[in-house]
């Protein structure tokens, strides 16, 4: 015979288990303990703590749901709102503003959204709030350490010794341009054609790299050759 | 790309199987059925109805109204929870 307590607990679990698009998973450690939890859940992207894989340990009491579930962070991490020594959190939708139609799913999507919202004013490790404010960018990267270290983030060290997309981009477009002026290329990309039709055109018309603005009969030339005039 | 959290994780944005407002937001069994505490169904497990617009089993309810840290407020919205007379 269950409790009622338990019953919603099977629900809780049923359901998360059926739902694969919230990324909230938990389990029981011991199928004979339903009070034991554990909860994973992936860093939310654009934070340091990006494709961590975050393991929350959950105590349910005696009373749940009428009482929150108890959770820390059994994965160590680097926040001002999370203790670096214990895991225990600082959330009040955990404490105070705890209500029974709150689930554990729900409590989870909180806390993967306090990693994206650290509140350093309101702190729980105050070493950590201290960096977060005074040194913001030793911050992130002591986050991003922890969560390579600890969370199994997958580490950015190759990406961020090399070019991002966007200068790879701009690099590839500088080797195509071959010397002639940007600013004069991008007129006619405007229209459409391609980096490499744009220089085939100038050349063809007798603009030679590094020429700076093109008079309009000169524009009007490249243009027709663009077309197929 | 600069990705807005604070849209996707809204709390609200889980779903049940059963709509919403066919299940007792506390026990999460729909309202046909009786709360876990009852076991038949009848006039015993009565719904309550509140002034806001949510409903719960009745037992339910006074189970979280009674305990401290509700402070007399609807478990969905945080209003003060006021019957609707029925
Ligand atoms: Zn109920
Ligand atoms: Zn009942
Ligand atoms: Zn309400």
């Amino acid at each position: 015979m269950s409790s009622p307590s338990q019953r919603r607990i099977i629900k809780e679990l049923q359901d998360m288990s059926r739902d694969t698009s919230s990324g909230m998973e938990a389990s029981v450690i011991d199928p004979q303990n339903m009070t034991h939890l554990i909860g994973r859940f992936k860093g939310p992207p654009d934070t340091p703590y990006e494709n961590g894989e975050f393991a929350v340990d959950i105590q349910l009491p005696d009373n749940y749901p009428f009482s929150p579930p108890k959770m820390k962070f059994s994965t160590k991490v680097w926040h001002p709102n999370i203790s670096s020594q214990t895991g225990a959190i600082c959330l009040d939708t955990l404490s105070a503003k705890w209500t029974p139609v709150l689930t554990i799913k729900t409590a989870l999507l909180s806390l993967q959204s306090l990693l994206s919202a650290p509140e350093p004013s309101d702190p729980q490790d105050a070493e950590v709030a201290t960096m977060m404010l005074s040194d913001p960018e030793a911050f992130k990267r002591k986050a991003r350490e922890w969560a390579i270290h600890y969370a199994n983030a997958p580490s950015t060290a190759q990406q961020s010794r090399g070019p991002s997309v966007e200068e790879r981009r701009q690099q590839e477009k500088e080797r195509e341009l071959q010397g002639y002026d940007e600013r004069t290329v991008d007129r006619f990309m405007d229209m459409g054609f391609s980096v490499s039709d744009v220089v085939v055109a100038l050349r063809r018309v007798g603009v030679r790299p590094g020429q700076g603005r093109l008079s309009e009969e000169v524009a009007q030339r490249v243009a027709e050759k663009l077309l197929g005039l | 790309m600069k990705v807005k959290i604070k849209s996707w994780i809204a709390v609200a944005s889980w779903k049940w199987d059963v709509p919403e407002d066919e299940v007792c937001g506390i026990c999460r069994v729909q309202f046909d059925g009786t709360c876990p505490n009852c076991r038949f169904p009848g006039d015993d497990c009565a719904l309550l109805v509140g002034k806001c617009g949510h409903s719960f089993h009745m037992h339910c309810l006074l189970d979280w109204i009674n305990t401290e840290s509700s402070r007399g407020l609807c478990p969905m919205c945080r209003q003060k929870f006021e019957y609707v007379e029925q």
